[in-house]
């Protein structure tokens, strides 16, 4: 007889393919064979991801149309099953199946619309954060500013990409003008993408102040982040920038310098 | 008792799926509780927002589909430090998981799988539920799944099994009316007579939903597919139910095919004209 993590196994197995159905001794057939019978759970499993794959990816699907969608999800689904309970959270590799995946490769931009939409994704579901007053970060010294780590807000994240993948999702919402043609050659872009009360934003940011940001969003601290930002763009302002960053109420927490020991 | 559990206890609720919250936010319908999948408000933003709104209004029921209780693999302690967080966040009149698995070998099917019920499995079921019922500082109510397979060697009837399982736990039964009429249909058995191998007691909340009818090879399959009206026949279970058990608090569930809330909300009256003529029974029964 069978121990419960062995029967778990093999009809866990035989779901995701990786075994035949007829396989899975402990199964009755009850007038079907026990293959059919794990198909029915098998559908339901495949239909329930697939419908959070493309909720959390429509512009993608709206790409490559829903049918080549639902067999590129099914190749991901078998290679990469959800690795938590919450659909919300599932998902966050297919940008990286899809630059991977050999019938789509043609479609290079594919992959940075994937992780905008993953980016809008996570900001919706983000954790709430309240905003850092300002007035704590005041009567710092140069060096203690300079090695203060800020906290972004949950929702924030940072896209860098060599096509215009904002205007590739913006032409393919709903009510958009369906006539309206992306000149995929038009540049690239650095996106900011966030939530705003209830809803998720996103906006093009200067080199500078992409660099700045993304890096703090990293875990970089202050001193690293403005090595970054200056790289990027002579033109760039400390106090102003930051000034920007917390009246976009994006900072959420500091960490204090660790005052250095011996030396 | 709470104002909050005496509108529970008599009356009917509805699930609520993110495409209704807008419209139960701005019309507050007359519903006498609401029923979420806890693993959808384990984030932020505005999901938990309007959660957090509605739960002044409504007596909550949070309705976990993850904890994957009847699992061989061990107990995912993070996620059951999430599902006690929002617990203690949202302060629900009843919370709920499903004598299902979702998970081996670390992959999540995000989907109620069948397991087979024996002494061992039993014991299994038991430890988590007791694990979980301690995290949480509460009782659950535990839900007999809608099933498609059977196991070779499952000894144990599942009325039986999850009648043992309340004794030793201390848990309740949410008793889904659809599923055992979807599983005893599917498997040529007696939904009144699963019925009454359950205990009288112990009942905490009833499901209702509807299925649909496939075909698999030439046999007929019902599929819990929370697609459509709840079934007639499954009426007459409810109906049946209620003779047996007195009023229970009973949600309509609407997953598939989503209809207008109207619609769901007319499933629920429906539900409530029954647990009312229940409920006046019950007290006839006393004075008489």
């Amino acid at each position: 007889m069978q121990s419960l993590r062995d029967v778990e196994r093999d009809v866990a197995r035989a779901l995701l393919g990786e075994a035949d159905g007829a396989v899975v001794a402990s199964i009755l057939g009850d007038g079907l064979s026990p293959a059919a019978r794990l198909g029915v759970y098998r559908n339901h499993v495949f239909s329930t991801l697939t419908d959070a794959l493309e909720a959390t990816y429509p512009v993608v699907c709206r790409l490559v149309d829903p049918r080549f969608f639902a067999y590129a999800v099914d190749r991901y689904i078998r290679a990469c099953p959800p690795a938590g309970p919450c659909l919300f959270e599932y998902g966050e590799s297919l940008p990286e199946f899809l630059a991977a995946f050999p019938p789509c490769r043609h479609l290079q931009y594919l992959p940075d619309v994937a992780r905008l939409e993953w980016a809008i994704n996570r900001a919706l579901h983000a954790e709430d954060a309240e905003p850092l007053d300002p007035t704590r970060l005041r009567g710092l010294s140069p060096d203690g500013a300079a090695r203060l780590a800020l906290r972004l807000h949950p929702s924030a994240s940072f896209l860098e990409s060599r096509w215009p993948v904002d205007r590739v999702w913006r032409a393919n919402q709903p009510g958009a003008d369906p006539d309206a043609v992306v000149d995929l050659d038009a540049g690239g872009v650095r996106l900011e993408v966030r939530r705003l009360g209830d809803d998720v934003v996103f906006r093009s940011l200067a080199a500078a102040t992409y660099a700045f940001r993304s890096a703090l969003a990293a875990g970089g601290d202050l001193e690293r982040a403005v090595e970054a930002a200056q790289a990027a763009g002579p033109e760039f302002d400390l106090t102003q920038t930051l000034r920007e960053l917390l009246d976009d109420g994006l900072v959420v927490g500091s960490s204090a310098p660790r005052s250095r020991v011996g030396a | 008792m709470t104002e909050a559990e005496g509108r529970v206890r008599t009356s009917a609720g509805i699930g609520l799926r993110s495409p209704h919250v807008a419209e139960v936010m701005a019309t507050r319908p007359a519903v006498a509780f609401l029923e979420v999948h806890a693993e959808n408000y384990m984030g932020g933003g505005p999901a938990l927002a309007a959660l957090d709104r509605l739960r002044h209004d409504y007596p909550l029921s949070l309705h976990g589909v993850g904890l994957s209780l009847g699992g061989a693999d061990a107990l995912d302690a993070r996620h059951l430090t999430r599902f006690k967080r929002l617990v203690d966040r949202v302060e629900p009149e009843l919370v709920s998981e499903h004598l299902a698995w979702s998970v081996a070998e670390g992959a999540y099917f995000n989907h109620l799988l069948p397991l087979p019920y024996d002494e061992a499995s039993l014991d299994v079921v038991c430890s988590r539920v007791v694990r979980v019922q301690e995290a949480l500082g509460r009782a659950i109510l535990l839900e007999n799944p809608s099933r498609y397979l059977r196991f070779a060697h499952s000894p144990i009837p599942e009325p039986e099994f999850l009648g043992e399982l309340a004794r030793r736990t201390g848990c309740g039964l949410l008793l889904d009316v659809n599923n055992v009429y979807v599983s005893c249909r599917n498997f040529d058995e007696d939904p009144e007579a699963y019925l009454d191998a359950l205990g009288v007691s112990g009942i905490g909340e009833i499901h209702l939903a509807g299925h649909a009818e496939n075909e698999a090879d030439g046999r007929r399959i019902l599929i819990d597919d929370h697609g459509s009206r709840v079934a007639d026949p499954v009426w007459r279970l409810y109906a049946r139910a209620l003779e047996r058990f007195g009023p229970v608090p009973t949600l309509v569930e609407w997953d598939t095919n989503l209809p207008e809330l109207a619609v769901l909300l007319d499933e629920a009256a429906k539900a409530r004209h029954l647990l009312e003529a229940a409920g006046r029974r019950e007290r006839d029964a006393v004075t008489a």
